[in-house]
């Protein structure tokens, strides 16, 4: 799949692991951050004397991160993306969301495409299949030509076999993966996911798996379209693209097969996204805080989960839950559901869509403190001081740990595990 | 052109596998893009008065997947800023290696070199050789060959150059 995306976006008949191209990306993506957008903005203007980027329509921006600003100097920055997207003609899309999550919804992940952002959380949009490439500073190539250099990558496939039980979550199988394949096993690879497990999960739960793809040193993650994904692709693809699968007889580095049928509810202890360990092993330890969202997990399935477990039950006195919905239309879609009710009764606290949480800019935690949470990373100090800790899991765990006040096992609230 | 032979002091070794950079500023610190402000953090968590210890041309040493997490770019530049002139490392996470390879900032993986080196150790890279060696006790260990367009945006000075290059000579190409 891989070779074919790449094939077309270098304009080439075949390209093979190794080769070394000029692709052309179907759109560039980015979100604005001090040190990234404003300074390509610069440097495109400054170093290369490229006034206008060329086909604006190929670059879309997102406001997500400082949303909403604390200091005049977040304002500032925005003010600045605002600017640069009205006088370049490219949309500039504010509070709809995390952009990860809004490129999906807007249909920029048309399966088939070639994509590229300086983050590389968009391999999450592989679940559409789609080459959603984090080329970090390599993106700013794209903002001064059209095209991008870069060295076709070797595929590895992983194929999940079993079925999940109740209360294991997708955010459990990449976690899984990590821990039996290694956190850095598939390095400068392409990986292509496939499997019963796959066929029979969500659309969400697969942008959760794919938008990890780095913490298995990954390049990116893709997996070939389906019904589901051709179902979500019609009425918003933004290009006329033919879905591209693998052939048949497809050559990979390797061929991993995981079976995932005893998997129980993951737990990744700090300081490591690295640090996968079987929930059961962690339980009771007494946690501060949670947080439900980020580009990973906060989707429709996540508050369903989580709505589950809480309903008709509250949040442990003292303890701070913080839902935050990936998107706008996701936060719709679950007050229409009545989620987001059943969440504020329990005493949930619930944000409008930001990447904020994330990396401790609000909610921020103080020595001592530990939280549960659904965000990407755990390293020390991501969610406030470098002596609170983070333990990432599933939405259903940080929901039965915002009741018990400790690490918690979310199967027993939940009517399909019990 | 030829890349520059590194020379220098181990001036840290960052022994533990999947090191997440964020943790040399801090992740709090990742939005300050003042150089001097960033230099003065470096380390603060973790080493106190690192900074001072620097000496220009001093290397870091890293074990496997360095650069594990977000590669955010503050960590760097605060070190590149104190004088650090390049990671020699068992291996990199690709995020980190691609980030810091635009920034013009040589990277070498070299299995092996943890258990080889101490901190103060002077190292010498050889790119041409294509060998890590390490006087103090003699030994040679083999270096991983940078790729073609690796190699001349580290030979350009970082990705801004490299690219200003290329298309100077695309431009000559059609005149």
């Amino acid at each position: 799949m891989t070779e074919k995306i790449l094939a077309r976006a270098s304009g080439r008949a075949f390209v093979r692991p190794g080769d070394e191209i000029e692709a052309r990306p179907d759109f560039v993506i980015s979100y604005d951050f001090p040190g990234y957008t404003d300074v390509f903005f610069r440097e495109a203007r400054e170093e290369f004397g490229v006034s206008r980027v060329s086909s604006p329509e190929r670059f879309v921006l997102f406001i997500d991160h400082m949303v909403p600003a604390a200091t005049p100097k977040e304002e500032e920055l925005h003010r600045g993306t605002r600017a640069w997207g009205l006088a370049q003609g490219v949309p500039v899309h504010e509070r709809k969301g995390i952009g990860h999550q809004v490129s999906a919804e807007l249909g920029y992940a048309t399966p088939g495409a070639f994509l590229v952002h300086f983050d590389g959380h968009v391999s999450q949009l592989g679940a559409f299949g789609v080459y959603a490439f984090g080329a970090r500073k390599g993106v700013l190539e794209a903002f001064v030509s059209e095209t991008l250099a870069m060295t076709v990558p070797p595929t590895v496939k992983i194929v999940i076999t079993g079925a999940l039980q109740p209360g294991v979550m997708a955010r459990d199988v990449f976690h899984h993966l990590v821990r039996v394949m290694g956190p850095s096993s598939c390095a400068f690879k392409a990986v292509e996911l496939a499997g019963p497990v796959i066929d029979a999960m969500s659309i969400e739960g697969r942008q959760t798996v794919c938008g990890q793809a780095m913490f298995l040193g990954a390049n990116t993650m893709l997996i070939a379209p389906d019904e589901l994904t051709l179902a979500w692709a019609a009425g918003r693809s933004k290009l006329d693209l033919a879905p591209v699968y693998p052939d048949p007889d497809a050559v990979y580095e390797r061929v991993v097969t995981i079976d995932v049928s005893a998997l129980q509810p993951i737990i990744v202890v700090p300081p490591s996204p690295a640090n996968t360990r079987d929930l059961s092993e962690h339980l009771g330890i007494e946690v501060h805080s949670g947080y439900l969202g980020s580009c990973a997990s906060g989707r429709l399935e996540d508050l369903r989960i989580a709505a589950e477990v809480l309903r008709g039950r509250q949040v442990k006195p003292g303890f701070q839950l913080h839902v935050v919905p990936t998107s706008q239309a996701i936060m719709v879609q679950a007050a229409r559901e009545g989620l987001i009710e059943c969440l504020a009764e329990a005493g949930a606290f619930i944000s409008s869509p930001t990447c904020d949480y994330c990396y401790g800019r609000i909610a921020t935690m103080a020595d001592g403190q530990r939280a549960v949470s659904t965000g990407t990373l755990n390293t020390p100090g991501r969610m406030g001081s470098v002596d609170s800790e983070i333990y990432l899991c599933n939405a259903a765990v940080v929901a039965a740990s915002a009741i018990e006040g400790r690490i918690a096992d979310p199967r027993p609230y939940l009517t399909a595990a019990r | 052109m030829n890349l520059p032979n590194l020379r220098g002091r181990v001036v840290w070794v960052f022994d533990q596998d999947d090191f997440d950079i964020d943790l040399i500023i801090g992740v709090r610190n990742i939005k300050i893009t003042d150089l001097d402000e960033l230099a003065a953090l470096a380390m603060a968590d973790r080493a106190p008065g690192f900074a001072a210890t620097v000496q220009r041309g001093d290397l870091l040493v890293g074990g496997r997947n360095f650069g594990y997490g977000h590669p955010h770019y503050p960590a760097m530049r605060a070190m590149r800023h104190l004088g650090i002139a390049g990671v020699v490392a068992e291996s990199f996470s690709p995020g980190f290696f691609r980030g810091e390879i635009s920034m013009g900032f040589p990277l070498v993986t070299c299995p092996g070199i943890v258990a080889a080196v101490e901190r103060g150790d002077e190292i010498e890279v050889d790119w041409a050789g294509q060998y890590v060696h390490h006087p103090r006790s003699g030994q040679s260990l083999p270096l991983q060959p940078l790729a073609a367009t690796e190699r001349q945006t580290l030979e350009a000075g970082g990705l801004i150059p490299y690219l200003k290059a290329r298309r100077a000579s695309a431009r000559e190409q059609l005149t």
